[in-house]
């Protein structure tokens, strides 16, 4: 036998977990344009039936859980996809910068060679003319400082990515720390059996920046995750978070440590591995090349003047300074050694008229006095290098940006908060919400019904 | 099935791409060119390196060729000059040759032709902008200087030496001829010619007044043979001109090929592209009126 009050508290149950279902939706819509919220269900289930024989009878319905609808394997896609995509920002805004000073311009080193060159032909033709001598001293200047400037732009191109890196494992250690706390936060509410969904939202929200930051594998371990470097240097285990740091090298560049260990060239992808990539691989290959240019160019030029001689028909001596026994830092420390034009050795013979000399250093500019290749040509290899990583990179970082927002897209379809949906959502819970008064409103009018059958019989 | 709530990304996406490539085609049409950073086009920017290289290597031949043609044409008209001279010396020595000649009028004839010595003389001391054009490579040494002890009456100061210039990627000339093969060889001497010519018409010696306007005459061919070079040297230098014209015409074409701008297939793109940004900013604009919690009322 069933009783009002059992009635009464079955319409209760419904209009308790209607209303949780209506906040469930009001939760949705207010969230609807949170960053990495995952939209949110009320799981219902009805309540144990009660046996008064003959008869089972329902107890009502529970609002057991508040779910969140998330798709784990894409949000591991897509904090994969991130770590590629910060890589190649980093990197693409890196290059892009280097490559302004291969741009082709009236003051890029190809023109200033040329020129230099240019100005020996001219000596050539009146090998004796001071001001065409003062012409290649000139010519030779604007070349030393070309290579000058353009090696200093890469250095404090360098110097400015080298601030990144600082900057990056900044920002790595605020987002480990927050994933640590995270993690404490969502154990805890799990032991005690309620729903972490935003938490784990905050969380996931969490490792993706720091996926755009460093390359990270996430490991999960008993409600919590682990999370290390790709070469699994531990950023967070459970409710602890380990700093990296970074220190000073000898080069004048930071290292990244992780307790003490150096970990700078195990990181290969997120912003980080990018500003690694550009400041140790990229703009080093470049500056080699500049000095291998600026130093194969002083040494043939200065062997030519030595086996020539000047206007008072003396041997020649160096034309530029000679350039750093290890070639590195040829390009920045290029200089010019004479101010007197008369010491330009363009005679073959020691008479002033001979324009010998001039013609052997003339021809050095079609000769492949650098690596077995010509000046120019070395030169317009060192463009065409700068430019193909910059496009490959951009390519890829286009390949990444697609990648990601279809990632994204995906991830929107399964967690999206949709207006339509809540919307009928919210128009079901209230007519269920509404269901449920009316069945108080009648059970109240039967307890009146009998409390007035009593008052009648006494 | 459920569909993505929430499209703006991806449109916000597609703005974004499409205003991208309107920059760029922007670029490309306010600068001519398809290149305007290396990573555009590596290859292409490479060759432009190399074309901007060759480019400005032609230009250079032609100032060049502009500054050798001076002094070529300068130390051709002084050639014609000494022929000219040797000329008039071998109408004296002719003269001079007559029997009828008193010993004064012979003296007088000698006079004239020791003029022509030293008109000889101040025309292989030539210089041009400073420099002797006939004193091989010591261009600052005075060529030829009077010597009555030399058998020639002058003696040689200058060298041996010759410059040759490179005035194009496959093209060298020499630009000149020493004093000592033009006007002292050995069997043709022009100095020697005169002087033996002076030395006759002192003697009044009718014999060997006709040897030396033998000489001088064979000096006059000789000297005549050599400015043949100066000549082929000129006309070297106007093919030249004519070839490195054409060169450079090529090279901008090249250069065109490689880094220009097709400007009709930009502006095309760029009508395309701004339709297609239109489009989609008016679908931002219409999707964001419609959901249902508009039609609940």
């Amino acid at each position: 036998m069933s009783s009002l009050n059992a009635s009464l508290a079955i319409a209760l149950s419904g209009l308790d977990a209607e209303q949780g279902a209506l906040a469930t939706t009001a939760n949705n819509v207010a969230n609807a344009n949170t960053p990495g919220y995952s939209r949110q269900v009320p799981v219902l289930q009805s309540s144990d039936p009660v046996v008064v024989s003959p008869l089972t009878l329902g107890t009502g319905v529970t609002l057991q859980s508040i779910e969140s609808i998330r798709d784990p394997l894409l949000q591991s896609q897509i904090q994969q996809e991130s770590q590629t995509q910060g890589q190649l920002n980093s990197l693409v805004s890196a290059l892009q910068v280097t490559q302004v000073n291969f741009t082709s311009s009236t003051g890029d080193i190809g023109t200033a060679i040329t020129n230099f060159f240019n100005s020996i032909n001219q000596l050539s033709t009146s090998p004796s003319d001071l001001s065409l001598r003062q012409g290649v001293i000139t010519a030779a200047d604007n070349l030393a400082t070309v290579f000058n400037t353009t090696a200093d732009n890469l250095t404090s191109q360098n110097q400015n990515i080298d601030q990144s890196v600082v900057q990056s494992v900044g920002q790595i250690n605020t987002l480990t720390q927050q994933i640590a706390t995270l993690n404490d936060q969502i154990s805890h509410l799990q032991n005690v059996g309620q729903s972490a969904g935003s938490f784990i939202d905050q969380r996931t929200q969490a490792i993706n920046q720091l996926s755009s930051l460093v390359d990270v594998s996430v490991i999960p371990s008993n409600g919590t995750l682990t999370l290390t470097t790709g070469n699994g240097t531990p950023l967070v285990i459970g409710q602890q978070s380990f700093a990296l740091t970074t220190a000073v090298t000898p080069s004048g560049l930071h290292d990244v440590y992780s307790q003490g260990t150096d970990i700078t060239n195990s990181i290969a992808s997120g912003a980080l591995g990018g500003q690694l990539t550009a400041r140790d691989q990229q703009i080093p290959a470049i500056q080699s090349q500049l000095d291998t240019l600026a130093s194969g160019l002083a040494i043939a030029v200065n062997t030519v003047q030595a086996g020539g001689f000047e206007l008072n028909g003396n041997p020649g001596t160096d034309l530029f300074a000679p350039p750093p026994a290890g070639v590195a830092g040829a390009a920045a420390s290029l200089s010019v050694s004479i101010t007197n034009p008369a010491l330009i050795a363009a005679s073959s013979d020691g008479t002033v008229g001979s324009n010998g000399n001039a013609e052997a250093l003339y021809a050095l500019g079609s000769q492949g006095i650098i690596s077995g290749q010509t000046p120019s040509d070395y030169y317009s290899d060192i463009v065409f290098n700068v430019g193909n990583a910059t496009s490959n990179a951009t390519a890829e970082q286009s390949a990444s940006n697609l990648v990601l927002q279809q990632l994204n897209d995906q991830n929107s379809t399964v967690s999206g908060v949709s207006l339509d949906e809540e919307a009928a959502n919210m128009v079901q819970y209230q007519q269920a919400y509404d269901a449920s008064a009316e069945v108080v409103t009648t059970i109240n009018d039967m307890m009146e019904t009998i409390i007035n059958m009593s008052t009648l019989t006494t | 099935m459920r569909v993505n709530p929430n499209p703006y990304p991806d449109i916000l996406a597609a703005i974004e791409q499409t205003q991208q490539q309107i920059n760029t085609d922007e670029d490309q049409i306010a600068s001519g060119k398809s290149v305007n950073v290396p990573s555009d086009n590596p290859a292409a920017a490479a060759v432009l390196v190399q074309n901007a290289d060759q480019t400005s290597q032609a230009d250079q031949f032609q100032r060049s060729i502009g500054s050798v043609q001076g002094e070529i044409q300068s130390a051709n008209s002084t050639l014609n000059s000494v022929v000219e001279s040797l000329q008039q010396a071998i109408s004296l020595g002719v003269e001079g040759a007559n029997g009828t000649l008193n010993e004064a009028d012979r003296a007088a004839v000698a006079t004239q032709v020791q003029g022509i010595q030293s008109q000889l003389l101040s025309l292989a001391n030539v210089t041009y902008q400073g420099n002797y054009l006939f004193a091989g490579t010591a261009s600052q040494t005075t060529p030829y200087v009077l010597d009555p002890s030399s058998p020639s009456g002058v003696i040689y100061q200058g060298n041996s030496g010759t410059n040759t210039i490179t005035l194009g990627n496959h093209f060298t000339l020499q630009t000149n001829l020493p004093g000592s093969q033009l006007f002292s060889d050995s069997s043709n001497g022009v100095f020697q010619s005169i002087q033996d010519l002076i030395t006759g018409l002192q003697n009044g010696n009718t014999a060997s007044i006709g040897t030396a306007v033998t000489e001088v005459s064979s000096a006059l061919n000789f000297v005549d043979s050599q400015q043949v070079f100066y000549g082929s040297a000129l006309n070297q230098l106007t093919s030249q001109q004519t070839y490195l014209s054409s060169e450079t015409a090529e090279l901008a074409q090249q250069e065109d090929t490689a880094g220009g701008a097709d400007l009709t297939a930009v502006i095309t793109n760029l009508t395309s592209s701004q339709t297609s940004l239109q489009a989609s900013l008016e679908a931002v604009g219409q999707t964001s009126q419609i959901d249902l919690f508009n039609y609940l009322k």
